[in-house]
Parts: structure tokens; C-alpha cells; sequence
């Protein structure tokens, strides 16, 4: 579009030659026509394209109260003259003699939580209807990455309130990184600045959680949003809508954000700030969940309190955790060998490519599954055997990231001729609901205290979960698939 | 036929979960607190008893004597009938004892009770259920050094405030409870006051708790009405698109 | 509202009725975070009107007390030094206090509510230093022969009268600052609050 179409001109009122000034010196005009006024969406967006415009309300919403929670809140664990934390006493002192304290607080721990149901609805419907698949591989990436981001931002929040849960959640995540091989326990240290999770630890917690996080989350929405403008929406038929243009080049099945999803969103906004209204005002613990009970005891750095688990977001990878355990790694790498036997041998990766991943998996089967079958023979206890020097806590960490970093492998997974579940055969259906209720299972195991049987339920669920991801290669080529449409459908 | 299929897959899992749900650590049950949260008179005898047994040793630091005024009280009352440590109506509810006499005395401070009834709530019952059950679970056992334990809180290291009050109970070979001396007040007097101490413990956890709810339901109407009008807006709007 | 043909009425109505009812939310929202900037229950607290027993205050006396984070001081003056202050009434710059430095129940000869028994802010009006007392009279005060005993400022030098009235021609602009009291009884002060709280 040529330049001086997107200069605002004049009618001669006082706003509109404020416009103009404007103009000349900065491309509002140009910014609001290529972001809102003329971005063409598809018209048949549905229910599911509501979470998007709402992870950024929230986003707003946890800025705004974090910024007047931050003018109360005091990053300090020195014990105050009634012996309690100060930091703990300071999050009373908003509930109670700040004025309106209470609502903005809550509004800020109800916003953690809502973020996260926002968040994970948001990806579902990628998954429904392929939004990861080329050209938006990099959308999909960023918002990965701001899914990572956000779940840092999340941890290091719940350390501040520092209460027992705050306390002993962290204690447990941070050393999950004295895990990693060599430099695990001085990185761990490192990150505390204590031996224990201290009053150091709080500090850089808070630094963190008030201005690292979010300049680094500001800047992937910016490049996400950026990145989804450059290659259009998708939607749910998940076919381009940039392929029938009219003469003036506008999309025929697009209608401009602004107004119709702007309208559209503002109902979706009320209607989420309905169900938000209804938690914060009449359940903001919401039944533990949102606010742990533990979390009203101070911490005490001498007492762990019997059953900690973390948040309910985290709580799915959290099991993928614990799922791994010494004599689950055998399996867990039986399994990674049989997919790549079933994926990557037909597939068109280069052979170099191919005989790298036979090669690493099967090194990584003769070095720890092997000798495991071998003791189990011999009956040794397998819990006592450190394979290759590397003990069940570190594939555990190593499981647990990789759940969440796979999810950035999908465009590159799914070979499907269509992207819409709405054309995808039986098989992506079943699929995908099974990989739903193990993620959910996973979620509720994460909540409770592990039992055998929860153990082998969720070792049952990471081997779902992975399955969904690492078979996708070879289910999305023969699932039998319906022919797309060539417009977009309702 | 695939919906078969599906549930088919999906059985053994729900079979398994259902498994894994159960087989959790001990039932603990829990009586029901009657819910005084906003009966006044109730909560003010609460204060009372709460001021009269347990603020000499447990503080309640993030709570002001003139919030009060919540319940009812005004400015003097409380003053006269609740104030012994403290000289302004606006100062919290401290305790005179120091945290490290408290532990050299008693092996470890007793906590800060002015949530403690948020924090005592599990997957077994509210936090005041918790309370109202375990001030009511207190019996003579010499094995401890208080000489008292609890049904409900397992070597329970605070002694029985309340016993005057209640009586001394013991604990029969079928682990139930009975009041072996009479106290000051009936069972049926006692479980009354204690009920008052948990409803005025449940008020100070979160004071703010029935304003928020009042004003939860003027927020909920108000975003109705606006609901109304944004989808209204949203029907005229969408008319264009075909 | 006008509207023209181009757009369309109705629609410009609905638009214009969501946007005042969102507007009015949106300020409604607005108040507490406000409001959440404003002294809270402990600053309150901190700043609560203080009782002070005067009981053992004997003539010629000075009691310091805190309120809000700032000294108060009360005297109980002797009849010798409230006899300086008609001496005092030509040297001072405000000599009837018509500035509202103090509460209108305070602005009489004495600057107080019982003739003896003085109550004041002891932050010198110039740049908030505390002064000193110099009680003590003539010569031996270190202020001159006819020094009638008052108040001197460390900082600047201002100096001020027995009833907190500064003397003409020093940095500080006006008399000492009278906080709002009251009498709970014959020997207990409420430093500020004018009424007898509830």
C-alpha cells in the first residue's frame, strides 16, 4: 500500500489536524490500518479464537495489579518484631490495611491461574486446527516461548508470597537442577545464592518476577503478534484465505479485525470477566487450587510440610517428572527406539539425519537399557544401578523439559495433507483425545501423593503424551483424511 | 461403532485412575462447624473468648483491634472489654511474650492464629471445621508432656486451653471421647462457645469476606447488563458479514 | 446527538450507550487502585491521636510525646512565664496569631485551651529542625539580659516565645504549629483529635 494512503488528512477540525501533526511524525494511521482497521481475519472464527485477545487482557490485568501490589509487597525474609517473615506479613498487610488490597491481590493470584486456562486453551485450538503448520512455524514457536516465559514468571511469583508452599515448591524446583550432570549442585547454589532457598533467593525472585519476565514476555507477545500479522490468521477449515483475493486484493473470505472481531472479542472479554468476577469475589482460593492451603502458613525452613505439590498448571510436566524413575527408563527408551523404527525410516529426512537418531537412540539403549534388562536378570536392584553415571533424577528433569519443549517440534511433526480436525481422519481424533485425558490424568496425578499405582498410571500417561508428539510422523500420513475445502465453510 | 472404539481405548485408563484415586493417607473426619460467620453476637462472644484464651500466647499480628468494628464493636467497647497488651485501638493483636521465650518454654513459638483458618482447610473439611472439631478433641494423657493429647492433631504440643471450660475428657478402648470431670459449661454450652471461637477465628482469617461477596454480586449484575449491550453491539455489527 | 445519513443511527447509538456503560466500569475499577495508594490502617495507626497523662506534670515542666512521627511537646507553664507574654506581644510577628497555625479553640493570649498547659508541634515553621528550650530567663540564658524564656532553633536561630509566637525578623515565618487536643480528663490529653473519640 503506497505511503500517503496512510497519512490521516486534515478535515479541518481540531482533532483532525492533531491527527495529521501526528501523522507526519509517527505512522499511527499506518499502524492502526495494518494491525486492526485492514488486517483481514477469516470470517468463521469460532469460539476457540476467543483466548488469544484474552491472554493478552490478562497480561494487562497481572501488569497492572503487579504494579500496585509491588508499592505494599516487601521482598524480605528476616522475621519482623512478631517473629514473622516479613515478606509473608507484608501480603497480610495488603489483605487487610491497604485499602482495596485485598481485591487487587486477589485479582493478581486469580489472574496467575486464569492466565494459565487461557493459555492452554489457546494452544489446544492449535492443535485442533493445525495452527502450527506452515508458514506459522514461528508464531508457533514464540508462543512456546512465551509459554516457557510465563511459567518461569509463575515460579518465580509464587516464591514471594513465601509462604510454606512458596517456600518448598521452589526448594524442590530449583533443585531439580542440581541434577544435571557436573555442574548441577553449584548451578543450583548459584541460582539461590544460599545453600537453602533464603532471603537471597527471594530477592532475585522478585527482581525476576517484577521486571526480567515480563520485559522478556512484553517482547515475545510483541513478536508473536507481529508474526501472526505478517502471515494471516488461520482458522478453523484451516485453509489460506489469501489464496481468493478480490481485485483490490483483500482476501474474500477476510473481514477486518476492526471492528467485527473487536465487537466480537469485547463479548468474549465480558463473558470471561464474568466467570473471573465469580472466582475472585465468591472462591479465590478456589478450593486450594488457586491459593494452597499450606500457603497461609509462613515458611519455615525446618519443617516441610507432608504432602507439597505444585500449582495446578505445572502440575501435568510435574508428573511427567515423577513418572521416571529408575525402572521406568528402559522402557522409556525401548519406546523411543521402537518410534524411531516406526517414524523416521520412511520418512524423507536426509539420511544423515536418519542414521543419527538410530544411532543416539540405540547408543542410548545399550548404554541404560540394556545393562537394566541385564540386572533385572541378575536380579540386582535396579534402583541401586546409576546409569552411565546419570541417576533417574536427571532423565526425570530431562522428561519433564522435554514435554514442554516438544510441543515446539509440532510443525515440523505433523505431515498431515490437512491442518483442520475438521478434515483429519479417526485416527488424529482418537489421537488427540487420548493425548487430552493424559494430559488431564497427569495434571490430577501431579496434585496428589505419589502411590505405586499413581506411578505406573502416569508412567502409562507419559508414554501417551510423548506418543501423541513422537508418532505423529507416522499417524498423520495414513490417518484417512477428508478433502479440504477450497473456502472457508460457516 | 467409533464411539466403541473410544471408550474402549479409554476404559482401562478410567479403570486405572479410579485405582490411583484411592488409597490415599488416613481419613481424617472432621464434624461440621456451624456456619455463625455472620451472626454478630456470636462472633463478638467469640472475640471474647478468644481475646480471654488464647491471645496470651498466640499472637494475631495482622489484625487491628478496631477492625472489630466489623462485628459491631465500637471503638470503646473494644477498648474496655478486649484490650489488655495493647494501648490503641489501632494497633494489632500482639502477644507480650517474646518468640524466643515462647520457644524456651514451650519447645516452639506458639504460631500466629489470624489465619489460622485458612490454613488449616484440607481435602477433609473447611478450615473451621478443622477447629471446631479439634478444640473439641482434647483428652488426659500422661504419656505427653502437657499431659494432654488430640484426637484430630497427633502429640498436639499445645496443652488444653479450654479445659475448664470443657472438663477433662478421655479416651476409651474404642477411641471415642468422653468428658470424665465436668467443666464450667455443658457439653451442649461448650460446643456452643467453641463454635462462637471458630466463627470469630473464620472472620479474622479474612474479614473482608462478606463485603467481597456483596460486592462480587453487584459486579456480576453490572457485567450482565453489559453483557447484554456488548452482544447486542457485536448481532449489529456482524449484520455486514455475510 | 447529531446524525448525519452517512452512518448509521442505531448502530451509532448502541455503540455509544456500550462504550458509556464499559466507561463507567472501567472508572468504577479505577477507584481501588487509587484508592489503594492512600495512607493505609497502619499508617493510620502510626498517626492515631495519642493519650498522654499529664498527672505528674509539675509547673515549669516539658513533656515530649510523638504523634504522626512528630514531637509534641506540653508544658506546664509557671504564672511568671505567662506573664512574659505581655511583655513579649510587641517583639513577636504575630503577636494575636491571626495566621491559622493552630486550631481556632487555641487562638487566644495564651495560645491554649487552659491558660497554663501549652501543647505544641516543636518543628520550627523555617526548614522543620526541632528548637530547643531556653525556659531559663536574663543573662544566664546565653540570650541576653532580657531574654524572657522561650524557644531557640539550632539550625537557623529563630527564636519564639513561651507560647510558640516567633520573634520578629528571624528565618522562621510563623508561630509554632498547635496540634488539634483535647481534654479526655482534668489530667489526660488526646493529642489529634479535637472531639472526644467514640
Amino acid at each position: 500500500m503506497a505511503g500517503s494512503e496512510n497519512k490521516y488528512k486534515s478535515d479541518g477540525t481540531l482533532i483532525g489536524g492533531a491527527l495529521e501533526w501526528v501523522d507526519a511524525r509517527f505512522p499511527a494511521t499506518s499502524l492502526w490500518k495494518e494491525h486492526l482497521s485492514e488486517y483481514y481475519a477469516p470470517k468463521n472464527f469460532n469460539f476457540w479464537y476467543f483466548f488469544g485477545s484474552l491472554a493478552l487482557l490478562v497480561l494487562v490485568l497481572q501488569i497492572v495489579t503487579g504494579i500496585f501490589l509491588v508499592m505494599h509487597f516487601k521482598p524480605d525474609a528476616s522475621l519482623n518484631a512478631s517473629g514473622v517473615p516479613v515478606a509473608f506479613a507484608s501480603v497480610e498487610y495488603i489483605m487487610r490495611d491497604v485499602e482495596w488490597g485485598w481485591l487487587i491481590r486477589y485479582l493478581h493470584s486469580t489472574g496467575a491461574s486464569a492466565f494459565f486456562v487461557v493459555v492452554y486453551l489457546h494452544m489446544f485450538r492449535g492443535l485442533l486446527y493445525g495452527s502450527y503448520r506452515k508458514p506459522r512455524e514461528l508464531i508457533w514457536i514464540f508462543g512456546l516461548l512465551i509459554f516457557l516465559c510465563l511459567m518461569g514468571e509463575a515460579f518465580f511469583g509464587y516464591l514471594l508470597p513465601w509462604g510454606q508452599m512458596s517456600y518448598w515448591g521452589a526448594q524442590v524446583i530449583v533443585n531439580l537442577f542440581s541434577a544435571i550432570p557436573l555442574i548441577g549442585p553449584d548451578l543450583s547454589e548459584w541460582l539461590r545464592g544460599d545453600y537453602v532457598v533464603g532471603d537471597a533467593t527471594l530477592n532475585r525472585f522478585f527482581s525476576f518476577h517484577v521486571i526480567a519476565m515480563p520485559l522478556v514476555l512484553l517482547g515475545l507477545v510483541a513478536a508473536h503478534i507481529i508474526a501472526l500479522h505478517e502471515v494471516g490468521s488461520n482458522n478453523p477449515d484451516g485453509v489460506e484465505i489469501k489464496k481468493h483475493k478480490d481485485a483490490n486484493g483483500i482476501p474474500l473470505d477476510g473481514i477486518p479485525f476492526h471492528p467485527y472481531y473487536t465487537m466480537k472479542d469485547i463479548v468474549g472479554v465480558v463473558v470471561f470477566l464474568i466467570v473471573f468476577s465469580a472466582i475472585v469475589f465468591f472462591m479465590p482460593e478456589f478450593g486450594g487450587y488457586f491459593l494452597e492451603f499450606n500457603n497461609f502458613i509462613p515458611a519455615d525452613p525446618l519443617k516441610t510440610p507432608p504432602h507439597i505439590a505444585p500449582v495446578w498448571y505445572f502440575t501435568p510436566f510435574y508428573s511427567v517428572l515423577r513418572a521416571v524413575t529408575s525402572d521406568f527408563i528402559p522402557f522409556l527408551w525401548l519406546f523411543i527406539a521402537a518410534i524411531g523404527m516406526i517414524c523416521v525410516r520412511p520418512s524423507k529426512l536426509p539420511l544423515l539425519v536418519k542414521l543419527g537418531y538410530l544411532g543416539f537412540v540405540g547408543a542410548m539403549f545399550v548404554l541404560l537399557g540394556v545393562p537394566a534388562v541385564l540386572a533385572g536378570w541378575v536380579g540386582i536392584k535396579l534402583t541401586s544401578i546409576v546409569f552411565v553415571g546419570l541417576e533417574a533424577k536427571f532423565w526425570g528433569v530431562v522428561a519433564m523439559g522435554a514435554s514442554v519443549v516438544i510441543i515446539g517440534a509440532l510443525p515440523w511433526l505433523d505431515h498431515s495433507p490437512v491442518k483442520s480436525i475438521r478434515y483429519k481422519g479417526p485416527i488424529y481424533k482418537i489421537v488427540l483425545a487420548l493425548f487430552v485425558v493424559a494430559f488431564f490424568i497427569l495434571g490430577y496425578l501431579g496434585v496428589l501423593a505419589p502411590t505405586p499405582m499413581r506411578t505406573l498410571v502416569s508412567q502409562i500417561c507419559t508414554l501417551i503424551y510423548f506418543g501423541f508428539f513422537l508418532l505423529m510422523p507416522w499417524y498423520s500420513q495414513i490417518d484417512k483424511c477428508k478433502p479440504e475445502p477450497e473456502r472457508v465453510t460457516g | 461403532m467409533k464411539k466403541r472404539m473410544t471408550a474402549l481405548l479409554f476404559a482401562p485408563i478410567f479403570a486405572l485412575l479410579t485405582t490411583a484415586a484411592q488409597g490415599a493417607g488416613a481419613e481424617l473426619h472432621l464434624d461440621k462447624a456451624p456456619n455463625k460467620r455472620t451472626d454478630n453476637a456470636a462472633l463478638q462472644h467469640g472475640a471474647k473468648i478468644f481475646v480471654n484464651y488464647c491471645l496470651n500466647c498466640h499472637s494475631a499480628s495482622y489484625m487491628r483491634y478496631n477492625r472489630l468494628q466489623d462485628i459491631g464493636l465500637s471503638d470503646a467497647q473494644i477498648r474496655e472489654n478486649l484490650m489488655f497488651t495493647a494501648e490503641k485501638v489501632g494497633e494489632p493483636m500482639r502477644i507480650a511474650m517474646t518468640r524466643a521465650d515462647a520457644t524456651a518454654w514451650f519447645g516452639a513459638a506458639p504460631p500466629d492464629l489470624t489465619i489460622v483458618a485458612r490454613s488449616r482447610a484440607s481435602e477433609f473439611g473447611s478450615g473451621p471445621d478443622w477447629l471446631y472439631t479439634y478444640l473439641r478433641s482434647f483428652y488426659r494423657d500422661e504419656a505427653r508432656p502437657t499431659g494432654w493429647n488430640n484426637t484430630v492433631f497427633e502429640n498436639v504440643g499445645m496443652p488444653h486451653a479450654l479445659w475448664e471450660l470443657q472438663g477433662i475428657q478421655v479416651k476409651g478402648a474404642d477411641g471415642k471421647l468422653s468428658v470424665e470431670v465436668p467443666g464450667k459449661m455443658t457439653p451442649e454450652q461448650y460446643d456452643e462457645a467453641v463454635a462462637d471461637l471458630v466463627a470469630y477465628l473464620q472472620y479474622m482469617g479474612e474479614p473482608v469476606s462478606e463485603f467481597r461477596k456483596k460486592l462480587g454480586l453487584m459486579v456480576i449484575v453490572f457485567l450482565g447488563i453489559l453483557l447484554v449491550f456488548a452482544y447486542a453491539l457485536k448481532r449489529e455489527y456482524w449484520k455486514d458479514v455475510h | 446527538m447529531s446524525c448525519d445519513e452517512k452512518v448509521d443511527c442505531g448502530r451509532r447509538r448502541l455503540l455509544v450507550t456500550t462504550a458509556a456503560i464499559g466507561g463507567v466500569g472501567g472508572a468504577v475499577v479505577a477507584t481501588p487502585f487509587i484508592k489503594s495508594m492512600l495512607p493505609s490502617e497502619r499508617a493510620k495507626a502510626a498517626g492515631a491521636p495519642v493519650e498522654v497523662d499529664i498527672s505528674k506534670l509539675q509547673p515549669g515542666e516539658m513533656l515530649t510525646v510523638e504523634w504522626r512521627g512528630k514531637p509534641v511537646w506540653i508544658i506546664n507553664r509557671t504564672d511568671e512565664q505567662l506573664a512574659s507574654l505581655k511583655k513579649t506581644d510587641g517583639d513577636v510577628a504575630d503577636p494575636k496569631s491571626e495566621k491559622q497555625m493552630q486550631p481556632k479553640y487555641c487562638q487566644n493570649e495564651t495560645r491554649s485551651i487552659k491558660p497554663n498547659l501549652f501543647v505544641a508541634v516543636g518543628i520550627c515553621t523555617h526548614l522543620g529542625c526541632s528548637p530547643t528550650e531556653k525556659f531559663k530567663t536574663g543573662a544566664e540564658s546565653g540570650l541576653g539580659a532580657d531574654w524572657p524564656g522561650g524557644f531557640i532553633c539550632p539550625c537557623h536561630g529563630s527564636t519564639f516565645d513561651i507560647a510558640g509566637r516567633v520573634y520578629k525578623s528571624k528565618p522562621a515565618p510563623d508561630n509554632l504549629e498547635i496540634p488539634p487536643h483535647v481534654y479526655l480528663s482534668e489530667t489526660t490529653i488526646l493529642i489529634g483529635e479535637d472531639k472526644k473519640g467514640a
